[in-house]
């Protein structure tokens, strides 16, 4: 058994919650590498050894969806942080909050509870926050609303059934609308037509590593939208049971997969289905069609919503990276002009939604959007960031302020015609998904003027469209100090970019 | 594109690990992560000898093994290299050990043999109080309220706010309440972040809040305060006739509704009503605004407080009369009634029994000033003044039979009930406004 598997089964993090107000008032010395490290990621709880004693809280936005309330107190949190705090938007339409001393875990976690958020099972071996279409219940264009299915699958997953000790993390994805890109989850539903009915077809095995990475496969079964967190139950349960859990570079679901074979692999679920309660008794092969059709959205700016007299506003967030102010400038925005509703996007943007038309143009020329604009450049529009080495021990390059200076330089030089999806991170380990940009970045070191210096590998020809592909390499390193003038060449020759006259 | 894993025959040595920049190195050093347990003694050697340089992807691979005599080895090497890295301490400095207290601890000593150049000090400190010793918090509180580079003062604080709970509980609040008045907004705004966290924080953000404090600490200050809501308060009185409170208790109670913006209510033991026509909170403090432990004290509060718990949480606390804070503020009410060399007198109601006694004798302690009962009739009344050259203070806090009896003996100032004397309001609206 591994060293994480041993500290895994000598007892469930959950049952660090009841001793959290105890290790804040008595002290946490005596807590040991394991539990400060794996265990108390089942209560979102992240030590972080690049900044000893100040921890990070990984919450769960089911569809990134909250309210301003709970933005505030989020803001609270990270505004008592100081210049420790900040909050990133993540991939997964999560928030993750840095700065926190473990004296505030306590008082956190019943602050969240009190406005209905949770940080639980939030990092290491567990379902992850489960993305949804962003727009869900406001988009022209959707054809299912994914927030109450993503409610009811989540309530499964942390409910008494739900799995405790999976092998590995676990992605989860609902899509709603045709731009829904999820491919890149363990486990993925994709609206699909079947015989005129609208369902869900699914996919599984998708996820990114340093090792390899792979997008989901279609899993040969159609379900209705009312079956979801039960079989989802039933997948994560086989996992739990049947994942190879003797080394972590070979446990993720697609492994498992593969050792069973796909449709021994359906067999075993539905078996597990079936013995949860679950009823399949009609009509469940399916070709894995779906309803995708195109790249997911740019969502900053100004769009109708399917309600009449209403819109919503996206702002991008340069990288994710929040700061307690913006923060509670967003709560007010969201209170002031919309219903009180934000959602986060997979690219790391805001929405506000619910706003009445005629009050959209005041929205968008509130002072937050000098930071946050609603009409970013085709660059930073379309910018994904993982966090970086100011906060990760792995990561390379220092990625959300490299990427932001390239992209701003690069928006000052060039004309661009269009929105270029391009995904920085700071390790093989892909937490930026670089292989889904058009263009990737990828952390490295390379020697220039006989000295090692930062850099970063390009990959280039990532697509979420209908005919999805993965990035390839490009260029091994390019050191940070050529970055720009590089990517500006690369966008002039591959992208339709002009050059604006030089100023004088 | 994946990356490519590490190669076939991997051996963990120094001597194998890719240079930096080529492609194999961030495979291999993946790889090296996953020998668990990892024999750091050659990596440490290499290091040592300078055979590797502590290239920060190498670091965060080792980081993760380290144990405290790796840590000791590697801070030591980075103490004795004059191209240190800044990154190195904060890498490898998460193992708690009291070795390595001790070296941090060494390192920030001044003079000629002193490890560290004084610059470099403020990357250790953070470091040590994440070590959590309660005796390093002289250190740390040295730095951080001497004068100094500013860096080091904030790294200080920084270092007492990693080890909060350790260090002693007094001496910090002292500590965090003088550097959350220092002139510099960096500082002052730390301290009352990390104020905000200590229990009763609520009442010592209360406290700063009336010291001179920079504009943007006191708006920190304010959303500190906002993010620790008051508890709804009930307030018990004796009452007059019929459950009348007297306007003088009634502004006090409206005054601090809008300090705390809480709920503040008021109740009069004579009140008629039954207790159910409260309303009544999810929790609240009920307070005894009562000056002697008699009767009402230990029967009829307990009763109402046994009432009230059947509907939500009531947290009973001691009767006012017995608070060291207001036994003060009445002892130097006495001294400046007898700044003339007459003693003045406590003139309180009549209470029986042992507990009540022992009070009263504590009180005449505290004060300097005798007790005595009221006597019944006014014409005792009359002659007890008299004896005491009209120097008697009513232990009434609001307007009462008590001083209404007095009023035409002695005059109407000095017969003033507690409340109506401005240090005595006071003191009690900032102690009740610094209840949780």
């Amino acid at each position: 058994m591994t060293k994480v598997e041993l500290a895994k089964s000598s007892f469930c993090g959950l049952d660090l919650a009841s001793r959290l107000d105890e290790l804040g008032r008595t002290g946490w010395e005596t807590l040991d590498e394991a539990t400060l490290t794996i265990h108390l990621k089942w209560l979102g709880i992240f030590f972080r050894p690049v900044t000893p004693g100040r921890f990070m809280v990984r919450l769960r936005l089911p569809n990134g969806v909250l309210t301003a309330d709970q933005l505030e107190l989020l803001a609270e949190v990270v505004d008592r942080c100081g210049e420790h705090g900040s909050a990133d938007v993540t991939t997964r339409q999560n928030l993750q909050l840095r700065g926190l001393l473990l004296e505030d875990m306590a008082p956190l976690m019943a602050a969240l509870e009190r406005v209905g958020l949770t940080s639980r099972q939030s990092g290491h071996d567990n379902p992850r926050n489960i993305t949804g279409n962003p727009l869900a219940g406001i988009d022209p264009e959707e054809w299912v609303d994914t927030r109450p299915l993503i409610e009811a699958i989540q309530a499964v997953l942390l409910g008494p059934e739900g799995p405790r000790n999976l092998p590995r993390k676990f992605n989860v994805a609902v899509g709603g609308a045709p731009d829904s890109f999820l491919l890149h989850n363990d486990l993925a539903y994709l609206p699909s037509l079947r015989e005129g009915e609208l369902g869900f077809t699914v996919m599984v095995g998708g996820f990114f590593s340093a090792q390899r990475n792979e997008l989901a496969i279609p899993l040969g079964l159609w379900l209705r939208a009312e079956q979801l967190p039960l079989f989802t139950l039933a997948v994560l349960r086989h996992y739990e049971h049947c994942g190879d859990r003797s080394s972590r570079q070979r446990s993720r679901l697609m492994y498992l997969i593969e050792a069973l074979g796909l449709d021994g692999y359906r067999d075993a679920v539905l078996e597990t289905y079936r013995s949860l309660g679950g009823d399949l008794a009609e009509g469940i092969p399916h070709d894995g069609s779906h309803l995708v059709t195109r790249a997911p959205r740019d969502v900053c700016g100004q769009h109708p919503q399917k309600q009449p007299g209403l819109c919503w506003v996206g702002l991008n967030i340069p990288m994710g990276r929040l700061d307690s102010t913006a923060m509670f400038a967003l709560a007010d925005l969201a209170r002031d002009y919309g219903s009180g509703e934000l959602r986060f996007s997979e690219s790391q943007n805001v929405l506000i939604v619910n706003v009445p038309i005629e009050r959209a143009a005041a929205l968008r020329a509130e002072p937050l959007t000098l930071r946050f604009p609603s009409a970013p450049g085709p660059l930073l529009a379309e910018a994904i960031s993982c966090t970086g080495n100011h906060y990760c021990g792995l990561a390379q390059i220092p990625t959300k302020s490299t990427a932001l200076a390239v992209v701003e330089a690069l928006e000052q030089r060039l004309e661009i015609p269009h929105p270029v999806r391009n995904h920085w991170t700071g390790c093989p380990n892909a937490c930026g998904q670089p292989y889904m940009g058009e263009i990737g970045l990828m952390g490295a070191k390379a020697r220039k003027d006989g000295q090692m210096v930062e850099a970063v590998k390009i990959f280039l020809g990532g697509s979420m469209s209908a005919e999805p592909q993965l990035a390839l390499l490009h260029n091994k390193a390019v050191p940070l100090s050529d970055l720009t003038d590089v990517l500006e060449t690369l966008l002039v020759e591959r992208f339709g970019a002009s050059r604006r006259p030089a100023s004088e | 594109m994946p990356a490519p894993s590490a190669p076939s025959g991997f051996l963990p040595e120094p001597a194998s690990l890719p240079a930096p920049g080529s492609a194999e190195r961030w495979p291999w050093l993946q790889a090296l992560g996953r020998q668990k347990p990892l024999r750091l003694e050659p990596w440490l050697r290499a290091l040592e000898h300078g055979e590797l340089e502590p290239q920060s992807d190498l670091l965060a691979v080792l980081a993760d093994q380290l144990d405290a005599d790796a840590t000791l080895r590697l801070l030591r090497l980075w103490m004795r290299n004059p191209e240190r890295s800044p990154s190195l301490p904060h890498r490898v400095g998460h193992v708690r050990d009291n070795a390595i207290a001790e070296l941090l601890i060494a390192a920030l000593a001044d003079g000629s043999d002193a490890l560290l150049e004084p610059a470099w000090r403020p990357l250790l400190l953070p470091l040590l109080g994440h070590q959590r010793r309660a005796g390093d918090f002289q250190v740390l509180r040295r730095l951080a309220l001497e004068p100094g580079p500013l860096q080091l003062r904030l790294s200080a604080l920084e270092g007492l706010s990693l080890g909060l709970s350790a260090w002693p509980l007094t001496e910090l609040r002292n500590t965090l309440m003088t550097l959350a008045t220092d002139l510099d907004p960096r500082l002052a705004a730390a301290a009352v972040d990390a104020l905000a966290r200590l229990p009763r924080a609520r009442s010592l953000l209360i406290q700063l809040r009336r010291s001179a404090l920079d504009a943007s600490v006191a708006e920190r200050l304010e959303r500190r305060l906002r993010a620790l809501p008051a508890h709804p308060l009930l307030l018990v009185v004796h009452g007059r006739a019929d459950g009348v409170i007297p306007p003088l208790i009634r502004s006090l109670a409206a005054e601090l509704e809008r300090r705390r913006g809480a709920p503040v209510a008021l109740r009069a033991l004579t009140d008629p009503e039954p207790l159910s026509s409260l309303p009544m909170r999810e929790s609240l403090a009920l307070v005894p605004l009562f000056l002697l432990p008699g009767g009402h004290v230990r029967h009829d509060l307990q009763g109402i407080a046994a009432e009230l718990r059947c509907r939500g949480s009531v947290r009973l606390l001691p009767f006012l009369g017995s608070w060291p804070l207001f036994q003060r503020v009445l002892a130097q009410e006495v001294e400046r009634e007898g700044a003339d060399g007459a003693v003045p007198r406590l003139l309180h109601h009549r209470v029986d029994g042992p507990l009540p006694e022992r009070y009263l004798a504590l009180l005449e302690r505290v004060t300097g000033a005798p007790c005595l009962p009221t006597p019944e009739s006014p014409a005792d009344l009359a002659q007890l003044a008299g004896a005491h050259r009209g120097r008697l203070i009513p232990l009434t806090l609001g307007p009462s039979r008590l001083s209404d009896a007095l009023i035409p003996i002695i005059g109407a100032d000095a017969a003033a009930p507690l409340l109506a004397r401005p240090p005595i309001w006071t003191m009690v609206l900032q102690a009740l406004e610094e209840l949780p």
